[in-house]
């Protein structure tokens, strides 16, 4: 294609309609490519000879717009609806008439599950090495909780069943129910808004998310990642049933508890009343039981005590007793013994006092001479003929002087 | 004897007594007012012994469940 400019002395300027056929032109020579997006505003008329819809960036909301020749679009017989996900094959085009920049499809398919895997497989693996999943993130639920938020479908069989679970369990539960869109393409926004007003609630001690079973599709938004990011940031614990037991979307993974089914949530978040009322009684009686063992226990001590009290006391007077009667004893013979050692110690004087009396010498041979009562100290003092007594030492006899 | 007399203050006295007097070192007149002593020292702790004796009954009497 050429395209002429008008020449206006040194400025060259092209017609709307040479500038339109020289973008085309150019945009012509681009490749083919995918372009995924999710389909809104999906126009199909019987009489037009295309099928128009806007391809839109879930991310950011950046749109494009896409014609597909009615035909073509039929013969898939997708019967596509606004907010599903599409890969679209097609090529860069502008519709020269009005200026309109889109996409000419050639082909388009349903976001495959495969893709959706593999994405989700890569948003799992990232948000888990941001440690969203770990174990000691989790926190225990509480085991009383003062409010309940529950957030599901506005006629969930969910719902039922963690009401009716709950209310038998433990009828005084305070349970506020946040109803909003489970699935679709706003269900994970009005989630994680649902999430965000049950917060705002006083005394809101646990969150439960429930939805019943369903397609994969159905529960993709549980894996979004707003959603998910929802969960693991709350400010009071979150327990998860979505799904069925074989379905893990995300949510699961970064809640604090993941119940198999609404009614297994149900009987999470409230214990059994009657059982809490059955183990106080039983706790109650033990501690009673336990009291009474310990003041018989004290009382058997106390009277060991006391038995032991009075026979320690007489053991003590009796020792007492004892050792004065043995004092009293050695003070009995104190006196006579004194009175025997003076006697001894008498008897030793006299002994030694004899020892120095005259007879021992008249016993070595010597003689006392008396005449009538005077000693003869003299022989001058007698005269021839005269009597005289003389004494020896074992007796005495008379004599007559020559 | 002292009213302020104490068991145990008599009984080391009596004891000390006896100590004297076995040794023999007390002159004959000191050592028969020292018997004397101890003669009463030891009536005084028999008392003593005695009167903590009837207490322990009595107070065992009292303390024993009526039947």
């Amino acid at each position: 294609v050429k395209v002429e400019a008008l020449d206006y002395g040194e400025r060259k300027v092209y017609t709307v309609s040479s500038f339109n056929r020289g973008i085309a032109d150019w945009l012509s020579r681009l490749p083919t490519v995918w372009v995924e997006g999710e389909v809104t505003e999906l126009r199909r008329h019987d009489r037009w000879q295309s099928v128009f819809f806007t391809l839109k960036d879930p991310g950011d909301g950046a749109c494009l717009g896409v014609t597909m020749p009615r035909g073509r679009f039929d013969a898939l017989r997708l019967d596509l609806t606004d907010g599903e996900r599409v890969h679209v094959y097609g090529r860069p085009e502008l519709f020269e008439q009005r200026g309109d920049f889109r996409l000419r499809a050639l082909t388009l398919e349903r976001f495959g599950l495969g893709d959706h895997l593999a994405r989700l497989e890569r948003l799992k693996t990232k948000l888990a090495a941001e440690g969203l999943f770990a174990e000691e993130r989790k926190r225990p639920l509480p085991r009383l909780p003062r409010r309940i938020g529950l957030v599901t479908g506005n006629d969930a069989a969910a719902k039922r069943d963690v009401l009716a679970t709950i209310a038998a369990r433990f009828p005084p539960a305070n349970i506020v129910v946040a109803e909003t869109y489970v699935q679709g393409p706003r269900a994970a926004a009005a989630v994680v808004a649902a999430m965000q007003a049950l917060c705002e609630l006083p005394e809101l001690d646990v969150i439960v998310i429930a939805r019943g079973g369903g397609s994969f599709e159905d529960l993709l938004p549980f894996s979004d990642e707003r959603l998910v990011r929802a969960v693991a940031a709350c400010k009071v614990p979150v327990v998860t049933a979505v799904g069925h037991e074989q379905d893990t979307p995300l949510c699961d993974l970064a809640a604090d508890r993941r119940a198999s089914t609404p009614t297994m949530a149900g009987k999470l978040v409230v214990p059994e009343l009657n059982e809490l009322l059955e183990r106080l009684d039983r706790s109650r009686e033990s501690v009673a039981a336990g009291v009474r063992r310990l003041v018989e226990r004290d009382a058997g001590r106390l009277e060991h005590s006391r038995a032991a009290l009075r026979p320690a006391l007489v053991r003590r007077v009796e020792r007492e007793g004892e050792r004065l009667d043995a004092t009293h004893e050695r003070l009995r013979r104190a006196p006579a013994l004194a009175v025997e050692r003076k006697r001894a110690a008498l008897e030793q004087a006299a002994g030694r006092l004899r020892a120095l009396s005259p007879r021992s010498t008249l016993e070595r041979g010597y003689a006392i001479v008396r005449r009538g009562s005077e000693l003869v100290r003299s022989v001058a003092v007698v005269t021839p003929g005269e009597r005289v007594d003389v004494e020896l030492g074992d007796g005495s006899f008379g004599a007559r002087v020559e | 004897l002292s009213e302020e007399l104490t068991f145990e203050a008599a009984q080391k006295e009596l004891d000390q007594i006896v100590d004297r007097l076995e040794r023999g070192q007390a002159p004959l007149d000191e050592a028969l007012a020292l018997w004397q002593r101890g003669e009463e020292l030891y009536a005084f702790c028999r008392a003593k012994l005695d009167a903590a004796h009837g207490r322990i009954e009595e107070l065992a009497r009292a303390a024993e469940p009526q039947s």
